[in-house]
């Protein structure tokens, strides 16, 4: 039985509904992407992923049971918004919630130690959350919801407001809590952490599921539309080839979008005929254009 | 029980290791020795002199036996300090002016002739503050007793008759219990009363403070989203009474500072005397007195607590907070309020009556106890009522705080506080 199971869930406030329908399933060792344009029901899902809010529809099954509170044993979150208390010293508030999490207070702080230790901060251990930066304070808070090894991971954009070095620290923590076996529900915008770490989707457009599936097969899915040409002389008259909805020449190489597949094989012909082609790509869409597609597409 | 006491070690330490906390106990202690040393200051200050009063030498035996008792006697504060009549009323004025001026004098008593002849003189003070009326009134006591003992002259009344009329008479108050309850000694009134004082005090302070804190805390945990880690970390009704409890505990230790602080003040010597003086006996205190007063300070708190918990739950913004917390402020002010009338008036029905409102009634039941003898049925009616009302309020405030710390933006209605309750299991 997979550790968490969503059938059918939703959620209404008033006369809005915020979640319809949605229906997933989490394994272990899996990070699980949740994905939508600003409003589209993630958090609400996750909030009641977490049994912070009480769907209105549907079932949600944690390893199997229905909600109970010896969950929050197992269960971990990284809210959006920082949610820490400004006011109070790092070891202090990890250490409180590592402890209702039902930690001992001497495992909590060894675990702390070498979280801190692991994300190069160890200096944070004594410090108030509001002297540090934005940045490091989304360290803590990640040290926060994965303290006790939860075994139900929720990271709702864990890796805003980090620059490159940190989103990489925290992204290799991220996947070794997946290798250990931790379900995990992952939300981003940046599409590239997706194709990185998910294996299964679910986009959210308007409360409802929109496009749900392995990434891979997804990806197969949408039509190759993109194509990479690079050779050694300029080419002229790409334009006009049928299919060819445009081309962008860069330093290297031209970009060239199509609108059917047959198109591709047109423009290498083409191509072979006037220079010798060094380079010639078939690309996958991203998932960045998948996104576009499926949530843009429908925006009006 | 584990997560609640984490829970209160929690709430406590960071209580008790802010700066604020530190530095507002510090200034209470020293607002309260300072206030504790008034008397003994104003003592330091005053200077030993004796209040002097200038008066014309008049040609009649007022002035004379006026001038006799007053410097004689050994019970008159003042000193009456004569000056020779100059004459005119232009002149007089002047010499008043002077010997004010000098500082010779404080004030001046200006003699006139009475209208009907016989009759006592009328008598005009002048002074730059005429506002001294403790002096005034035993200025007018004086010239009373002078007025009593002319007349009295001239009753020809024998000794015996004269001793019998000056006589004081002798008035004591004694307590009465006609339920069967002991009856209480004036020091134990006076500590009663006290006693019925302080809590109204420490009670008023305490939900007033404490509960105040304990809704910004939800509040702020609540806007700091933190609160969103809390619930799913620990069953929120642990999480509401940890807080509360170990609010208490910050609120009891506090108590305890200050009224170590208290003691130790009123034990300097100089501070000793002044309490001996007003004939109270701390041993007199009936112990179970003390355990009521424990017993309707924590039912009390804990009632207003959970209300307070409940409403900071509600709000989602600390400026929000101060509006919405107004009805319980109403509801405190309205308890202090019969408190203070109930100390003149502890048999009234309305006092008898609010002795049973759970919100009133840890106030106006001790109230009744200190200073009269309520059956003990009546006691343990009040008590049952105020504990059900607790789990009441308590059970109450648990769910709105289960689901209102979950409402963001607007403040929920009703009806969505009721649909909120109903879909969660807490």
């Amino acid at each position: 039985m997979n550790p968490l199971i969503l059938d059918k869930v939703t959620k209404q406030y008033g006369q809005h509904t915020a979640v319809n329908q949605i229906s997933f399933e989490v394994t272990r060792g899996e990070i699980f992407g949740l994905l939508g344009a600003n409003g589209a029901g993630k958090t609400t899902t996750m909030r009641m992923v977490l049994g912070l809010i009480y769907p209105d529809g549907g079932q949600i099954w944690w390893k199997g049971k229905p909600y109970s509170h010896d969950l929050n044993r197992v269960m971990g979150y990284l809210p959006e918004e920082r949610g820490l208390y400004p006011k109070v010293k790092v070891s202090d508030q990890i250490l409180y919630l590592a402890q209702l999490r039902g930690m001992d207070r001497a495992a909590a702080e060894r675990s702390l130690r070498s979280w801190l230790e692991r994300f190069e901060v160890p200096q944070y251990y004594d410090k108030k959350v509001e002297e540090l930066s934005k940045g490091n304070q989304q360290k803590i808070q990640f040290i926060a919801a994965v303290i006790h090894n939860p075994e139900i991971l929720v990271l709702d954009e864990a890796f805003s407001g980090l620059d490159p070095v940190n989103v990489e620290l925290l992204k290799s923590a991220v996947k070794e809590l997946r290798d250990a076996g931790a379900a995990i529900v992952f939300s981003t915008h940046r599409m590239e952490h997706v194709e990185e770490l998910c294996q299964n989707i679910c986009i959210l457009h308007k409360s409802n599921t929109v496009l749900k599936g392995n990434l891979r097969e997804i990806k197969k899915s949408f039509p190759k539309e993109r194509v990479i040409l690079q050779t050694e002389r300029d080419i002229g008259g790409l334009e006009s080839i049928a299919g060819v909805v445009s081309v962008t020449r860069r330093e290297h190489d031209y970009e060239i979008r199509i609108s059917e597949a047959d198109a591709a094989q047109r423009i290498l012909r083409h191509a072979m005929e006037q220079s010798a082609v060094q380079r010639f790509e078939l690309l996958e869409p991203t998932m960045n254009e998948i996104f576009i597609k499926t949530v843009g597409g429908r925006a009006e | 029980m584990n997560d609640l006491m984490t829970v209160i070690r929690f709430t406590v330490a960071n209580k008790m290791r802010s700066k604020s906390f530190k530095v507002t106990l510090v200034i209470f202690v020293l607002i309260l020795t300072v206030m504790a040393h008034i008397p003994f200051f104003i003592q330091l200050f005053s200077s030993d002199e004796t209040a002097k009063y200038g008066i014309f030498q008049r040609e009649d035996n007022v002035t004379e036996r006026l001038v006799q008792f007053v410097n004689g006697a050994d019970h008159v504060s003042f000193e009456l300090v004569v000056y020779p009549d100059p004459g005119t009323a232009e002149e007089q004025d002047r010499v008043i002016r002077q010997a004010i001026e000098k500082d010779e004098v404080k004030g001046f008593l200006q003699l006139s002739d009475a209208a009907e002849e016989g009759a006592f003189p009328a008598v005009t003070y002048k002074a730059e503050n005429t506002m001294d009326f403790g002096g005034l009134s035993e200025l007018q006591n004086v010239l009373t007793n002078i007025k009593t003992e002319l007349v009295l002259e001239d009753l020809n009344l024998s000794e015996q008759h004269r001793q019998q009329l000056f006589a004081p008479i002798q008035f004591e108050t004694v307590q009465i219990s006609v339920g069967g309850g002991m009856e209480k000694s004036e020091s134990q009134m006076f500590l009663a009363y006290g006693m019925v004082y302080l809590l109204m005090i420490m009670l008023f302070m305490a939900i007033m403070f404490t509960g105040q804190l304990i809704a910004t805390e939800i509040t702020t945990e609540k806007s700091s989203r933190i609160m969103e880690i809390l619930v799913t970390s620990v069953a929120p009704i642990k999480q509401m009474f940890g807080k509360i409890i170990g609010m208490l505990i910050v609120g009891l230790s506090q108590i305890l500072v200050l009224a170590a602080a208290a003691v130790a003040n009123l034990l300097l010597p100089h501070n000793r005397e002044a309490i001996d003086a007003l004939n109270i006996n701390f041993m007199d205190i009936d112990p179970l007195l003390l355990i009521y007063f424990i017993v309707f300070y924590l039912t009390g708190y804990f009632l207003y607590a959970t209300l307070y918990a409940a409403v900071g739950s509600i709000v989602s913004r600390t400026e929000d907070l101060g509006q919405a917390v107004m009805p319980i402020t109403f509801l405190a002010l309205a308890a202090f309020y019969i408190g203070i009338f109930g100390l003149s008036q502890p048999t009234s029905p309305f006092i008898v009556a609010m002795s049973y409102v759970p919100f009133f009634s840890p106030l106006i039941m001790f109230l009744r106890i200190g200073m009269t003898q309520p059956h003990w049925w009546e006691i343990a009616l009040s008590i049952a009522i105020l504990l059900a009302s607790i789990f009441a309020f308590g059970w109450l405030s648990a769910k709105i705080y289960r689901t209102g710390v979950l409402m963001y933006g607007k403040r929920p209605s009703f009806k969505e506080l009721r649909k909120a309750m109903k879909a969660f299991k807490v």
